[in-house]
């Protein structure tokens, strides 16, 4: 139980939520914008998900994709700013889930999006809390908690999708073959022609998605050594099929000390040098 | 420090539960249509290492006789959506005909379509390698009338 609401800097809730909020924004605009273009989509085609007919959600319209799209986007960047992080962190949570029904209801779900949909639920129900507060929260460290957690679900439970869905033969398929015949780069093309590395490369993946609940036992250091691991992994999936895993990548940082990140006081500090001001630990010693 | 009452504990607790119970399950008996709590199932199937891997196209003969390969940018549908519903596609081919009047919403300018077809390039694979050798097979056509 201590676990689960292991305290944590203000500070680090500030920068989680800045960062996270400010990929949604992006996310609306650069990453993912063609979720935008189903406003376009004829209804015919909708085909909306479980939750979707649960929650009796309409079939999207010009005027409910566009609609969304700005209130989000509006929210979202006033979220980043930690101002009123309930009621904002409620409604972008909200309209980010309605999203991701429209994105997800044409035939085709994507699964890099736990992990953030976890975080923005989590992010909601903590209190304000500012840049560079050294004052620990337990409901900052509960959210920060089950957003790792919903990471870590996310590998180990994909390597037990593969043994639901490939079996144990998943390791020798041509699936990896498969990916890079449909959406391969040059790299990828070169990669393809070694024998058997292909082969190598899934029981390497399947292996460190079941290993990967052990980052909870490790200490700080070794936690960020592990995050850069599994960011290197999705760099090669990125450079050799283009798959990005973003939204993932994001909650992953909910692993790291982000307190320590701290740009808007370096960039003053660096501006109040300039001017020539200088720091009591600066001074010479005469 | 800032700590939590005891309800607050046990509400967080409870959803804790409630939300890995829900993911546990959807992974062992779930499908994608239960998003968010469906099983992560990307590249989870195991095609044989001599299978050979299909890759798809959807493609649209417009007016003038141009053939069009329709894209996320140019009909609004990803490749990937049309895969989703490709049993519907086969069974209805009539159902093609949306996907001619995305690509119409989505490039008001262009020539409208007056086939579009799905189409499945097969590239041989052995050794779970690609051979480079392939092959079209069209599984669903609408044409206007």
């Amino acid at each position: 139980m201590r676990w689960l609401f292991e305290p944590v800097p203000k500070g680090r809730i500030a920068a989680f939520r800045t960062l996270v909020y400010l990929f949604v924004a992006a996310d609306l605009v650069v990453f993912t914008p063609w979720v935008r273009h189903h406003a376009d989509t004829p209804g015919e085609l909708y085909q909306p998900l479980l939750v979707g007919r649960l929650l009796h959600l309409p079939t999207p319209t010009p005027l409910l994709v566009h609609g969304i799209f700005w209130l989000l986007l509006g929210a979202s960047v006033a979220a980043a700013t930690g101002r009123a992080p309930r009621l904002l962190g409620w409604t972008v949570f909200a309209l980010y889930f309605e999203w991701m029904v429209v994105a997800m209801s044409y035939g085709k779900v994507d699964h890099d999006r736990v992990g953030l949909l976890v975080a923005l639920a989590a992010l909601a129900t903590v209190g304000r809390a500012r840049h560079g507060d050294p004052e620990r929260t337990e409901a900052g460290g509960w959210a920060l908690r089950v957003t790792q957690i919903a990471v870590i679900c996310t590998y180990f439970l994909a390597a037990w999708a593969k043994l639901r869905f490939g079996g144990v033969d998943w390791v020798t398929s041509s699936v990896l073959a498969r990916a890079i015949i449909r959406r391969g780069t040059d790299l990828a093309d070169l990669i393809a022609l070694v024998p058997h590395l292909l082969i190598v490369a899934q029981a390497g993946i399947i292996a460190f998605e079941l290993a990967s609940p052990l980052i909870f036992a490790l200490p700080q250091r070794w936690k960020n050594r592990a995050v850069a691991f599994f960011g290197s992994f999705h760099l090669a999936t990125f450079a050799t099929i283009t798959i990005s895993f973003l939204p993932h990548l994001v909650a992953m940082t909910s692993f790291l000390p982000l307190e320590k990140v701290r740009p808007v006081c370096w960039a003053r500090g660096f501006a109040a040098r300039r001017r020539g001001q200088v720091r009591e630990h600066e001074r010479p010693v005469v | 420090m800032e700590t939590l009452s005891r309800r607050g504990r046990t509400a967080r607790a409870v959803a804790t539960v409630v939300a890995g119970a829900l993911l546990l399950a959807g992974t062992l008996w779930g499908q994608d249509d239960d998003f968010p709590f469906g099983p992560f199932r990307m590249y989870s199937t195991a095609p044989g290492p001599d299978d050979d891997a299909p890759d798809t196209r959807v493609e649209g003969v417009d007016a003038t006789g141009r053939t069009v390969v329709l894209t996320e940018a140019n009909s609004g549908l990803r490749r990937a959506e049309i895969e989703g519903q490709q049993r519907a596609y086969v069974d209805h081919p009539a159902r093609l005909a949306q996907v001619a009047r995305a690509y119409a919403d989505r490039s008001p300018d262009a020539a409208p379509l007056t086939e579009v077809r799905i189409v499945i390039r097969w590239t041989g694979v052995e050794d779970a390698r690609p051979t480079g050798t392939s092959s079209d097979e069209v599984i669903a056509r609408w044409v206007a009338r």
